[in-house]
């Protein structure tokens, strides 16, 4: 503890989270002016004037997270949560509306996205009950209580609505489990309830307007009274192989206790899901199953992603020489389709040197993670690598058609300075974790 | 901090990372890959699609063929220059749209409301083009093309208008143009025609549409999202083709004349060539003034005109069918003599009435005929003489056999649209339609053109053509030739076909025609065809129509001249006077005026002069 205050490496910052972090932000900076730039060559943004001083502020905060102990984020995770709690709260109440969400919450034009900061308060929070239950982590308990902390963030920024923010805290979740030493079939266990959740909740409408037909399940699904029903069956089963198992200890009756239990909870959140999601996010899912479905509608935004990327050709057809972007024919190119002006502009290799940059980052605070011995380190490196990843995974994905289209942005490059200034953050911590490394 | 924390499950922890890094390097591996596939192998298709997507196309209205005469020489209809100015409010700095619509009102000569409701304040900031009006000339674009500068958002664009020149009674031949609706669309569409297109709804504009039209051009520009134009070097244009000059048959001196001795009586001329088929005037009163539907009242006029309890858009000489009443006496002659039933010469007893199962038939004379042959028949009208002829002599199935072969209850196949083809009563129809049999009763009836018989006046000059042909009956047009709109030459030519054919001996139809020229000598037109220009044959007609007491159609078949070696110099006049019109029989008298006129080459007012018509 004496030499806490005293690490040699302290303003060491790391390069290799440094400069991929720089690379990536001046990357975003040179393409929200190129989206702010009309076909005629006017300037008629200056979104990539206020990202500057977004990028000087975050670039401040990451230094600042660097120096400060992250011990005393781990001390004080659970108040830090509790605060983001209420914030989210409040911005479900007097929060504005941006991109037909309640997310941004401030006073004075002063504020941001809560949801965004939240993420890094619940993985502060994870790693710290993660690491507390280490020694149990094998058991379902554990697991339970944390799925249990989890929900709370969840349920409050899908009601905002921000789908695609909350399915980030699934991998999240996922990810730290794992490295937490969690049984894999737990995991496995989690992830499928969510898996199953999500198409029980979507069945109907998929059954509708993709499938075109109608095999009864839809119906199954949507009638309340049914579905009761099967889940209380399947609770039934589930208490039944509980108490057999207790007794007997038999292998079959943990399996049966496991895939019904499982059903059960899938069935419910499913249910309460269907009941919660709007029409225009489920559309989004389906649109992202059949594009064509809706071509001047949802569909257009990815129909104009995929032309845009895939015309950029190997070289792009240079920067501020696009034609989708610069015509306006693609929709928010500045925050969530950033990725496709820099595919149509840049081409491959701009895209591949995304991907470099990013690889560096993920690589690093992987490497990190491999060679540091603090277990909340590593879990909190590892909430954030999963939550880089997954943002990476899903807006890139999202804007070449291998994932729905979601609105969640591409850390440092999409405009905006909440998740610009949440990921810097993140990286800042990270940095600090590195460096007092030594100290345990 | 205990070392213990950080050692169980350490290496677990390691080798774990060592598999998510594995995780995400493969799925940042499946991304590249697929980037790569949609960036450099499949990046054609994208290209092809970006293209498609940012150029958007304007049509360049291609110019109307202009309608002529037979003569060729003056146009019927041509093409007026016109313009149309829009207005994009999203143009316009804000809070100017005011100020830039009132100095738009000072040039348009119009009130500053009239502009300002078309504009309404949610469109301010919509990128699109707003019609503020239709119509203009092109002084009025000079002078606002002048102050451009001064007028954000105005722009203008051309939409010539048809002019149909004084036309009167070729409204029903010419008909007019409109945008084309919804449903004409849907048939139309893959064969040239967009939502934006003008398309002949009436007449020789409807049939010869694709004729007239031409092909519109398209000048490409490149759009944003919102639809506004970019500046863009790939702008191009396709000129576009103007549309084919058609030359009718019609005379125009013919027409007018024949609109002036039907003068406004609901009812019907038509003038025929029946050596070819051609229609020299076709007259239907009343008519419209096409060129109303492109004034600003356009809406309110065709509402009037469609209400119209006339009904000013009927053709009457093509799409309306009447009882022929004695008119179709000539066919029942025609059988008479091709059929070889009754000696023409002999004569048979005419009472006042004819009486069958009961019924009694009467003459239209109290005491009836007497003794008379058929050529008297025909020249009085006499229908007891033809209730015996058709009922004792022919019988339905050949009185039915003749009217069909004289082209009646079928089209006559000119080329305008919307022909009706009228009905030729047989047994068959009447238990199928009515579910009543055919009656001798139903016979009498037809005998003289009356019951269920229904003919066109263009159907009874062609009955008129075939007596006068030797039995031959060429389609009627009025298309006469299509012109090419630059050098004006001729690029097709109507070559007469023949349509229906009678194979009678020569003597039937000379026999048919001169008792057609006694019923002007001796006849029952004797006191109304009073014109030495020209000798005229022809048969008269009262057709009685529904209830009792109402008055009666005035028909007359007639051609000219009679004994005329050349047969490109006869005409065929018919003339067709509904029973809505005062009672004045003025079928025979139009027909005398309009004889008069066009073989004394006068006017119709010189016409009237010379004849000196006690009936006038």
């Amino acid at each position: 503890m004496l030499n806490e205050e005293t690490p040699k490496t302290v303003l060491q910052f790391d390069p290799f989270l440094l400069i991929p972090v720089i690379a990536l932000m001046t990357i975003g900076v040179l393409f929200i002016f190129s989206s702010g730039v009309n076909s005629s060559g006017v300037i008629v943004s200056d979104e990539y004037k206020r990202q500057l001083f977004w990028v000087g502020l975050a670039l401040i905060l990451m230094l600042t997270f660097s120096y400060v102990s992250y011990n005393v984020l781990k001390d004080f995770s659970f108040y830090i949560f509790l605060l983001f709690m209420v914030l989210l709260v409040l911005t479900l109440i007097f929060g504005k509306v941006v991109n037909g969400a309640r997310a941004w919450l401030g006073v004075f034009g002063l504020g941001g996205q809560p949801s965004e900061f939240t993420k890094i308060a619940t993985i502060l929070l994870l790693a710290r009950f993660l690491k507390q239950h280490q020694a149990n982590i094998k058991k379902l308990s554990v697991i339970f209580r944390a799925v249990g902390i989890l929900l709370i963030p969840m349920f409050l920024i899908l009601r905002q609505p921000d789908t695609g923010t909350t399915l980030v805290f699934i991998p999240l979740f996922l990810f730290m489990l794992f490295v937490a030493g969690a049984k894999v079939r737990h995991i496995l266990y989690v992830a499928l309830t969510g898996f199953l959740a999500i198409v029980i909740a979507l069945y109907p409408s998929i059954e509708a307007m993709v499938l075109h037909q109608d095999n009864g399940l839809g119906t199954l699904l949507t009638s309340l009274n049914l579905v009761g029903v099967v889940a209380l069956s399947f609770m039934l089963i589930s208490v039944l192989s509980w108490l057999g198992w207790k007794k007997y200890k038999s292998t079959v009756l943990y399996w049966c206790l496991y895939f019904f239990s499982l059903a059960f909870f899938a069935l419910l959140v499913g249910t309460l899901l269907r009941h919660v999601l709007k029409d225009y996010q489920v559309m989004r899912f389906i649109v992202f199953l059949n594009p064509s479905i809706d071509p001047r509608g949802s569909g257009w935004n990815l129909l104009q992603s995929m032309t845009a990327i895939g015309s950029g050709g190997l070289t792009g057809k240079g920067f501020l020489a696009g034609t989708q972007s610069h015509y306006r024919f693609l929709p928010m190119q500045s925050t969530d389709f950033i990725f496709s002006i820099l595919g149509e502009e840049w081409g491959f290799w701009g895209g591949l040197l995304v991907f470099g940059f990013y690889g560096l980052l993920l690589g690093r605070l992987l490497w990190i993670m491999y060679h540091i011995k603090d277990v909340y380190g590593i879990l909190v490196i590892g909430g954030f690598v999963a939550v880089f990843a997954t943002h990476l995974f899903i807006n890139v994905g999202m804007t070449i058609g291998i994932m729905p289209v979601t609105g969640i942005p591409l850390y440092f490059m999409s405009y905006g300075g909440s998740s610009l200034i949440a990921a810097s953050i993140a990286v800042g911590i990270a940095m600090n974790i590195y460096n007092r490394r030594f100290m345990y | 901090m205990s070392k213990i924390d950080s050692v169980p499950g350490a290496q677990t922890s390691k080798n774990r990372v060592i598999l998510l890094a594995i995780f995400i390097g493969l799925i940042v591996g499946v991304y590249i890959v697929h980037l790569f596939s949609m960036q450099v192998i499949q990046t054609q298709k994208y290209k092809e699609r970006a293209t498609v997507i940012s150029q958007r196309t304007i049509d360049i209205p291609a110019k109307r063929g202009e309608i002529f005469d037979r003569h060729a020489d003056v146009p019927l209809v041509r093409n007026v220059d016109s313009f149309q100015i829009d207005f994009n409010p999203a143009d316009v700095p804000p809070g100017q749209v005011p100020l830039v619509l009132s100095k738009l009102a000072v040039l348009l000569k119009t009130p500053y409301t009239d502009l300002d409701t078309r504009v309404p304040l949610s469109s301010y900031p919509i990128y699109q083009n707003i019609e503020l009006r239709k119509g203009v000339d092109y002084q009025t674009i000079a002078s606002v093309a002048e102050r451009l500068n001064e007028l954000p958002g105005v722009s203008w664009r051309s939409t010539p208008i048809r002019d149909y020149i004084d036309n009167g009674s070729l409204a029903h031949v010419i008909g007019y143009v409109g945008n084309i609706t919804q449903d004409e669309l849907q048939v139309l569409y893959n064969q040239g025609y967009g939502i934006h297109s003008v398309i002949g709804k009436n007449g020789i504009e409807k049939k010869f549409d694709m004729i007239l039209r031409g092909k519109d051009g398209t000048r490409f520009r490149t759009v944003d999202v919102n639809g506004r134009s970019v500046d863009s070097p790939r702008t191009a244009e396709i000129a576009p083709i103007p549309g084919h000059d058609i030359v009718l048959t019609i005379d125009r001196t013919y027409q007018k004349i024949a609109q002036e001795a039907l003068g406004p009586r609901n009812g019907s001329v038509v003038i025929l060539r029946p050596s070819t088929g051609e229609i020299l005037a076709m007259v239907s009163y009343p008519y419209y003034d096409a060129n109303v539907f492109y004034t600003d009242h356009a809406a309110t006029e065709f509402d009037r005109l469609q209400t119209d309890p006339a009904f000013p858009f009927l053709n009457r000489a093509i799409q309306s069918a009447y009882p022929a009443g004695s008119v179709f006496k000539l066919v029942m002659t025609t059988a008479a003599l091709g059929e070889n039933v009754i000696d023409p010469k002999k004569k048979i007893f005419c009472g006042p009435s004819y009486k069958l199962a009961g019924q009694v038939f009467r003459e239209h004379i109290p005491n009836g005929f007497g003794w008379i042959d058929l050529a008297t028949a025909l020249a009085d009208s006499a229908d007891v003489y033809y209730y015996q002829l058709g009922e004792e002599y022919l019988g339905i199935d050949k009185i039915d056999n003749y009217s069909k072969k004289f082209g009646l209850g079928q089209i006559t196949g000119i080329d305008l649209p919307g022909e009706v083809q009228g009905l030729v009563p047989t047994p068959k129809w009447k238990e199928r339609v009515l579910n009543y049999p055919w009656l001798g009763g139903d016979t009498v009836n037809l005998s003289i053109g009356q019951g269920y018989l229904q003919v066109t006046p263009l159907q009874m000059a062609d009955v008129a053509a075939m007596i006068i042909n030797n039995g031959k009956i060429y389609r009627p047009y009025v298309v006469k030739e299509i012109l090419d709109p630059i050098t004006k030459k001729v690029v097709e030519e109507t070559k007469p076909e023949l349509e229906y054919e009678m194979k009678l001996p020569d003597k039937v139809w000379s026999e048919v025609r001169a008792d057609m020229r006694g019923v002007i000598t001796r006849g029952t037109a004797d006191v109304v065809v009073t014109t030495h220009a020209t000798e005229v044959a022809g048969k008269t007609g009262t057709a009685e129509d529904g209830a009792k007491g109402s008055s009666n159609h005035s028909w007359f078949v007639s051609y000219a001249p009679y004994n005329e070696t050349d047969p490109s110099k006869q005409i065929v006049v018919v003339v067709q006077v509904e029973r809505t019109n005062r009672w004045e029989w003025w079928a025979p008298k139009a027909a005398n005026i309009i004889f008069q006129a066009i073989f004394g080459h006068q006017t119709y007012e010189q016409a009237v002069k010379e004849l000196h018509p006690w009936y006038m």
